[in-house]
């Protein structure tokens, strides 16, 4: 009884409003999905052609050798190695390569590209901004 | 999923300024009685310590200090930081009918009620009385939690899982990867993602690229 006064006096009688509208309420006819992506193009006989294209399909290297399974031991410690940071990526990848070409004085801060630099993500598959992949 | 629809999502459960916290967790229909969504109660004082100054861990033994058990000890079986209590174990309990029905009268049982942190003391374990504990640093610059009176060390209780699995004791299944393995350093560090890595490897090539697509 308690509990009842209490929903009556936070909600109105009645629906819920604020709840997401799915393709499970509404009536027969009622047609939505749920944000798959199409896999084809519907062509103007209402066919449905699938492009293999938009079909995903997963790339799996050779696991021959591979010693991770799924789960990890409870006897693991935590691990030691410090986080992936872009400070840290740089340092370990970048800067060495431009600390030897600058002591060898051969450093241009106008070709910045042969060290991975990138002005602009126009053209690359994998863009980082806006990024275009979904991991 | 839309992107928008996606970055308009909450990222933990929010509770309201003067949300009261009982025993019971927030999702239980216990604590939804307590908190029904209208309700303005007075406001509960608790006394703020900070994250680093809390000495009563789950296991520990203390010695309640003043209520009706006054003086004797027990092991802590619940913390409550929010609210600054402390259950003991079949101690300061009231009794209460458990799993009444309309015509079963329920069972009789002991419910222990919650301590505050003030009325409660932790116990000195080479003299089993209570004392005063501060943090301090040990040579090796571990922080430890010393009784004033004696000067001895109150060891932190081992924590249970409330599973039953010691990790120690865990013996690997089929599908569980070593410790060896598992900490085993293989990363060299490139700008390549690993989608860019994952093709190079496998020799897949790839001219065409995406149309330009909007959102907004």
């Amino acid at each position: 009884m308690g509990v009842l006064n209490a929903l009556l006096r936070g909600l109105v009688r009645g629906a819920d409003r604020m709840a997401e509208f799915t393709s499970k309420r509404g009536s027969r006819t009622h047609y939505k999905g749920r944000g798959a992506q199409p896999t084809g193009v519907l062509t103007s006989s209402r066919k449905f052609v699938p492009v293999q294209a938009m079909i995903p399909q997963f790339v799996v290297p050779n696991l021959e050798g591979f010693k991770l399974k799924p789960y990890v031991s409870y006897r693991t410690p935590a691990g030691t190695e410090p986080a992936v940071t872009p400070e840290g990526l740089f340092s370990e990848t970048v800067a060495p390569q431009i600390q030897k070409d600058f002591e060898e004085g051969s450093f241009d801060k106008d070709q910045l590209e042969k060290y991975g630099f990138e002005p602009t993500q126009e053209g690359k598959l994998f863009k980082l901004y806006p990024k275009n992949f979904i991991r | 999923m839309r992107l928008t629809a996606i970055l308009s999502m909450a990222a933990k459960a929010a509770f309201p300024k003067d949300y009261r916290y009982g025993t019971s967790r927030p999702w239980t229909i216990a604590a939804k009685r307590l908190n029904p969504p209208g309700k303005k109660r007075r406001k509960v004082f608790i006394e703020p310590i900070a994250y680093e100054d809390w000495s009563v861990f789950k296991g520990d033994t203390v010695e309640i200090l003043s209520g009706k058990d006054k003086g004797k000890q027990g092991k802590v079986a619940q913390v409550f930081r929010h609210r600054n209590w402390v259950i003991l174990d079949g101690l300061n309990t009231h009794f209460r009918y458990i799993g009444k029905t309309a015509d079963y009268r329920g069972t009789y049982i002991a419910s222990e009620a919650p301590l505050l942190i003030r009325d409660i003391s932790l116990v000195d374990p080479t003299d089993r009385k209570p004392t005063e504990v501060e943090w301090r640093f040990t040579e090796e610059g571990e922080k430890v939690r010393v009784s004033l009176r004696t000067g001895r060390i109150v060891p932190k209780p081992v924590f249970q899982r409330r599973d039953g699995i010691v990790p120690q004791q865990w013996k690997d299944g089929p599908k569980d990867t070593s410790p060896e393995d598992t900490l085993e350093k293989t990363y060299t560090p490139s700008l390549k993602t690993l989608e860019e890595e994952v093709m190079e490897k496998l020799g897949i090539e790839e001219p065409r690229r995406n149309r330009k697509t909007y959102w907004y």
